[in-house]
């Protein structure tokens, strides 16, 4: 009797997990058809020579080998890490600093909160095209009417190789940088006032305060962001593609756009695009290894 | 009327501005924060201001105010390049993608969060894993998927690629995992299956997180360009983000065309700013990403 009932609520509980499976599997479908093929399919095409859509022939490493063989590409590897680079120089603080400031304001809190969030809202391509009309080298080049009121003569900025990607990057900034202040100030929110409260009667000055309970609580947070903010940045691609077309002369080509340009630039040659995407994917996951296995040292000895 | 109490929560405290040296860096600190706010508005209201001029001020003028302000040129603009259809074709793409946000995702989560059959743990940490994934890295074969599948020229594949968002599941688990688990049981005593449960109980429960789900994906929809460009390049069904990268690609408008197409494509997201902006600004939502 007992061995009866126990057999059917082991079948009820297996009609459940179906039943609870069911309900998950359109979402897991779409998941499978555009997340984890495509990234499966991606490392199996880098090995295939492609014509249109087809894989015409296994071909091992060889798209590899010819892509990386190219000037384009070292100059492509080079950059990315100069905009990694350039946007942990310009990006990375600056948006801690705006959370802190702020985060001090009273009156007025509500209104800075909006302003920096808003060139977040705006289509990035929108951004992209609009601030091109910026740093336009001509005199109707907004920078340049800005700084001729000031006296300075006309300059070219878009065109200057050692300009361009701190250029990019600083526009990268001026949209991301608000909308990562808020994620700060939410992590500054969960300190309680009560302990700036103790510690200036405790005759912690202002700076005390900021350097011994502020700063080590929003420590872990930015490892996080900083984690984020690499993965993001080493993608980059429709930034360059549309501002400069990765000009002048390669100066500002990043790696994703050099993939794109492979796929949908006219060669459709999407076994090698695939090598690329391929090579960008293992430098992340290496720099996610390497930043997780720091972090877990890091843990430890708290 | 009532006096508004503000409420002081940063480090700077009331009795420090007794002090000169504090109340002089107070000061400082609202300077800082309003360099930052023109700053961050300026090129807004510069674009909209250039869109105003025709196309010999805006390639000769070295002011940056408008010599008139009639909105003749922003009327010409949208009529040439019948961006009214391309606004149409967006809203579509808009509606159909916060839909399949919402749905998909949705039942996702419920199935990690709440229903949680034997193996999900797996399925979860997929997910999460899935959040490193960059989106634009297998862009090119899921195109090619999607053209063998033969859905090119359709909004399917760009509705259907927001039912798979990891970001969207992972905050839907987060809130699910903090609803009140004795009205979903009590629901279940009721009679209701798994599926009801979820319509009746869970999604109406889940009103806060639904609306941030919804403001992140009209955002992400509206401003998408790179799979909408190459699905619907071409064809009649091109969204106003599609149209703008086509001209940025080609260059087949003049710069103060494209200008008012800038303002044209930033219209809707604004709006969509000025009606939730406490909800974006004040969320502690953003704060879960982190986790």
């Amino acid at each position: 009797m007992r061995r009866i009932r126990k057999h059917s609520d082991d079948n009820a509980k297996l009609m459940k997990d179906l039943r609870s499976w069911l309900i998950m599997l359109p979402g897991l479908i779409l998941m499978a058809f555009f997340v984890w093929e495509p990234l499966l399919e991606s490392i199996r095409m880098s090995l295939f020579k492609t014509e249109n859509v087809e894989l015409v022939e296994f071909i091992g490493l060889k798209n590899f080998i010819s892509v990386i063989g190219k000037a384009n590409f070292t100059q492509a590897l080079i950059n990315t890490f100069a905009y990694t680079f350039w946007s942990l120089v310009i990006g990375f603080l600056l948006p801690v600093i705006l959370a802190m400031l702020i985060g001090e304001t009273a009156r007025g809190k509500g209104i800075f909160r909006t302003a920096a969030y808003l060139p977040n809202m705006l289509p990035g391509l929108a951004v992209i095209i609009l601030w091109s009309a910026f740093f336009s080298g001509g005199k109707t080049g907004v920078l340049n009417i800005l700084l001729g009121n000031l006296g300075i003569p006309t300059q070219t900025y878009l065109t200057k190789a050692n300009l361009v990607i701190p250029i990019i990057i600083t526009i990268a900034t001026w949209k991301g940088a608000g909308a990562t202040a808020l994620i700060y100030m939410a992590g500054m929110a969960g300190v309680n006032t009560e302990l700036y409260e103790a510690a200036a009667i405790d005759g912690a000055g202002v700076w005390k305060r900021v350097r011994h309970i502020l700063i080590p609580a929003i420590k872990k947070l930015a490892g996080t962001m900083l984690i984020l903010q690499i993965i993001s940045v080493f993608q980059i691609m429709y930034e360059p593609m549309v501002l400069t077309k990765g000009g002048p002369d390669n100066a500002s080509l990043s790696l994703m756009q050099l993939m794109w340009q492979y796929a949908f630039g006219g060669a459709m040659d999407y076994g090698k695009a695939s090598a690329v995407a391929v090579i960008v994917t293992a430098i992340l996951l290496v720099m996610t290894a390497i930043y997780s296995y720091f972090n877990r040292k890091e843990s430890d000895w708290d | 009327m009532r006096k508004k109490i503000i409420e002081r929560t940063g480090v700077i405290r009331d009795y420090d501005l007794h002090s000169g040296s504090v109340r002089f860096w107070y000061a400082a600190i609202y300077v800082l924060c309003a360099i930052m706010a023109v700053f961050a508005v300026f090129p807004l209201v510069w674009v909209i201001l250039a869109g105003f001029k025709d196309l010999k001020e805006f390639m000769s003028s070295t002011s940056i105010m408008p010599k008139n302000f009639s909105p003749a040129q922003f009327v010409k603009t949208w009529s040439q390049l019948g961006l009214a259809k391309n606004y149409l074709n967006s809203f579509i793409s808009v509606a159909g993608s916060v839909l399949c946000a919402l749905l998909f995702n949705g039942l996702l989560g419920y199935g990690l969060a709440i229903l949680k059959p034997r193996g999900y743990g797996v399925v979860k940490k997929i997910i999460m894993f899935s959040l490193l994934v960059p989106a634009t890295i297998s862009i090119v074969p899921l195109f090619m998927n999607i053209q063998r599948l033969g859905m090119g020229n359709s909004f399917w594949p760009l509705w259907l690629s927001y039912g798979a968002n990891a970001m969207y599941v992972v905050l839907f688990i987060q809130f699910f995992e903090s609803l009140p688990q004795s009205m979903i049981e009590a629901s279940r005593i009721d009679g209701c299956s798994a599926l009801q449960t979820f319509f009746r109980i869970v999604m109406p429960l889940s009103k806060p997180i639904c609306a941030v789900i919804t403001i992140f994906a009209i955002n992400a929809s509206w401003s998408d360009f790179l799979l909408p460009y190459l699905v619907l390049r071409g064809g009649s069904k091109q969204t106003v983000m599609v149209r703008l990268f086509v001209f940025s690609t080609e260059q087949t408008v003049n710069a103060d065309t494209m200008m008012r197409s800038v303002v044209f494509s930033m219209i809707p997201p604004i709006i969509l700013f000025v009606l939730f902006q406490k909800q974006l600004t004040q969320n502690n939502v953003s704060a879960g990403i982190k986790g």
